[in-house]
């Protein structure tokens, strides 16, 4: 007698293993149709998976997916609808199905999909982010600040694009720009700092500087100098770095060791060149050094060996004097200092050519007049063309004392 | 109950809500009030990015993904297999290919300007709208806004001059599909691959999350 519900038992376990085969089965097959209709792009692929599997919104996705991709957001939105019913707790969903809104124009509903992504995902960035960027365009931006900053908090990768769209939206007003930034810190404020630095808006980073609560570090200091100087900011990256706006050239008489930067207002020496540098304690036209520079035949005319960017005045007239000595120099090219303005390359001066064959120390000079939109020149010291090519080099030089001085006072327009 | 303990009872009481009365009280004292002033923000038309496959783009030397807002004076740069479409509501809309670096201005008096610096766009301007593509050659592209229409130029790296294409360019997606026989018309050798699979899909867990975010980020 007992036989019979166990064999009862036997035949409902089969039963149920053989659904949950057929289920499987259907669910295995469903994801594989869905798959292969991302791939491909095919809708007839998708509704089959929608159709195995009504009940799985990862179909459904497949589905909307296909139809954004091809440009039919309002199918793809049904599909969402039904997605986001069948799994509503999934903020990517209500995302997705966000952007899609918005993308049929119906800016309301999209809030709505993207109120519910962040009521499920409330400490996270990504939901807080679309939200207040859908919210901008909506033209609510003190909402949508609200939302961004608080994604910049969740997620510190946003904070660089949540500075982008305050600057950017407030036309570039500083004071708009902190007030949506809502700035509550040193390290919030060093951020925005770094933006502006970026930008090339040196007046800006001397004046938020200046809220900072405690001073800049050397570090900050060096890195900020740095950016103004790539942005082309010169004057406030030397005032950062110097201390000083005035005109002034660093290491003018080679007495400190030579640093190998390759931008900044130090001598700047072309990497391939380094190693026919030295500073040279033996010879010096002036004070304990200079520098020595051994030429072994290549060095391609109009390309600089040596090079440093200095602060002008607009519109000014400058001398700049320095020593040469030379030892078995030869060339059909001789070396040449030049000034070029630091912003669009200008020749605003020239030296004569240095001389040849063996020379005592030698003083050099020439004036040079810097541009009207000039803030600072760079010196150059590179070499004349040849009449013919090759045009190898060979010998030593030194040179020693540079020195930059105004010859006439600015006419301030 | 003696007259003594009524008496405590009532003092302790009174003393009680004294001490609630007063946390009320300092707890709506240090609620942060709500009087911040709201920032004025000019009016302005602000633009939507779609990337491609969700694959993030440059903006203004930033990643940028589906959703982020553009606002004038941008400048959009896409990778090698990157490519994103710029919806500017009532403008147009502006397709951008892989490859690509562009300055896009626009403002709400019905003007969009592209500047290509290197790559592929096509602009589709609304009606009403002056749509110009350019290079730093100058204009390469403009269109009459009485009647909108679509401006679709290719400028490629190291290209002497940019090449303007008539028509409407393709936007759509390069993986779009295609193929005869096999199931519903997918091709033999996917069939073989989906019934291939199905086997190992079968095994797939019947079950998931629901929430992919958690409660915690």
């Amino acid at each position: 007698m007992h036989f019979v519900p166990l064999r009862g038992l036997l035949i409902l376990a089969i039963g149920l293993c053989l659904f949950l085969i057929q289920a499987s089965a259907r669910f295995g097959v469903s994801r594989m149709f869905a798959r292969y209709a991302l791939a491909t792009n095919s809708i007839e692929a998708a509704d089959e998976a929608v159709q195995l599997t009504p009940s799985d919104p990862e179909a459904h996705r497949a589905r909307a997916t296909i139809f954004n991709r091809l440009q039919k957001p309002d199918e793809a939105a049904k599909s969402l609808e039904k997605a986001t019913s069948l799994r509503y707790r999934d903020d990517y969903l209500w995302i997705d199905l966000g952007n899609t809104r918005e993308e049929l124009g119906d800016t309301d509903a999209a809030l709505a999909a993207l109120d519910q992504a962040v009521r499920w995902a409330p400490y996270y960035a990504h939901t807080r982010w679309q939200r207040g960027n859908l919210l901008l365009r909506m033209g609510r931006a003190n909402d949508a600040f609200t939302d961004l900053r608080r994604a910049a908090l969740a997620n510190p990768r946003y904070a660089p694009n949540l500075i982008d769209l305050a600057w950017g939206i407030s036309r570039k007003d500083l004071k708009t720009t902190e007030s949506l930034l809502d700035i509550q810190n040193d390290k919030e404020r060093l951020g925005l700092i770094r933006y502006l630095a970026r930008n090339g808006k040196g007046r800006e980073v001397i004046d938020e500087i200046g809220f900072l609560t405690i001073p800049l570090s050397t570090e900050h200091k060096t890195e900020l100098a740095q950016l103004l100087f790539n942005s082309k900011a010169f004057k406030e990256a030397f005032a950062l770095r110097q201390g000083a706006q005035e005109t002034s050239l660093i290491n003018a008489g080679f007495e400190d060791p030579l640093v190998l930067n390759e931008s900044g207002f130090d001598w700047i020496i072309a990497p391939p060149q380094k190693n026919r540098l030295a500073i040279d304690v033996s010879e010096k036209s002036s004070g304990a050094k200079s520098l020595q520079i051994n030429l072994d035949g290549s060095w391609t005319p109009g390309t600089p060996l040596l090079s440093q960017t200095f602060i002008v005045d607009p519109n000014t007239s400058y001398r700049l004097s320095f020593a040469v000595k030379t030892k078995d120099l030869v060339t059909g090219g001789p070396p040449v200092i030049v000034v070029n303005d630091a912003v669009n390359n200008q020749l605003l001066g020239k030296s004569d050519n240095f001389p040849t064959a063996t020379s005592p120390w030698t003083k050099l000079s020439f004036d040079f007049k810097t541009l009207p939109t000039s803030q600072a020149a760079v010196i150059r010291l590179q070499r004349n063309n040849c009449d013919s090519s090759p045009c190898p080099i060979f010998g030593t030089l030194w040179l020693d004392e540079f020195s930059i001085e105004q010859t006439i006072i600015a006419l301030k327009r | 109950m003696n007259q003594k303990h009524v008496v405590g009872s009532r003092v302790i009481a009174a003393l009680l809500l004294l001490a609630i009365v007063q946390v009320s009280l300092q707890v709506g004292l240090a609620e942060p009030s709500n009087t911040t002033t709201p920032v004025v923000v000019p009016q302005q038309v602000v633009a939507r990015l779609t990337t491609r496959n969700n694959q993030p783009v440059t903006v203004n030397g930033l990643s940028a993904n589906t959703g982020a807002s553009i606002l004038t004076g941008a400048t959009i740069e896409t990778g090698a297999d990157q490519s994103a479409t710029v919806n500017l509501g009532s403008l147009g809309s502006l397709d951008i290919a892989p490859n690509t670096k562009l300055v896009l201005t626009y403002d709400d008096q019905g003007n969009v300007k592209v500047v290509l610096v290197y790559g592929c766009a096509v602009l589709t301007a609304k009606k009403k709208t002056t749509g110009e593509i350019a290079t730093d050659q100058g204009t390469a592209a403009k269109n009459d806004p009485a009647a909108g229409g679509v401006l679709n130029v290719c400028f490629p790296q190291g290209a002497a001059a940019p090449t303007v294409n008539p028509g409407v360019a393709t936007t759509a997606p390069a993986a779009t599909g295609g193929g005869s026989g096999g199931l519903f018309g997918l091709g033999t050798a996917a069939t073989i691959a989906i019934f291939g699979g199905i086997g190992a899909a079968a095994l797939t867990p019947l079950f998931f999350q629901d929430n992919p975010s958690g409660s915690n980020p």
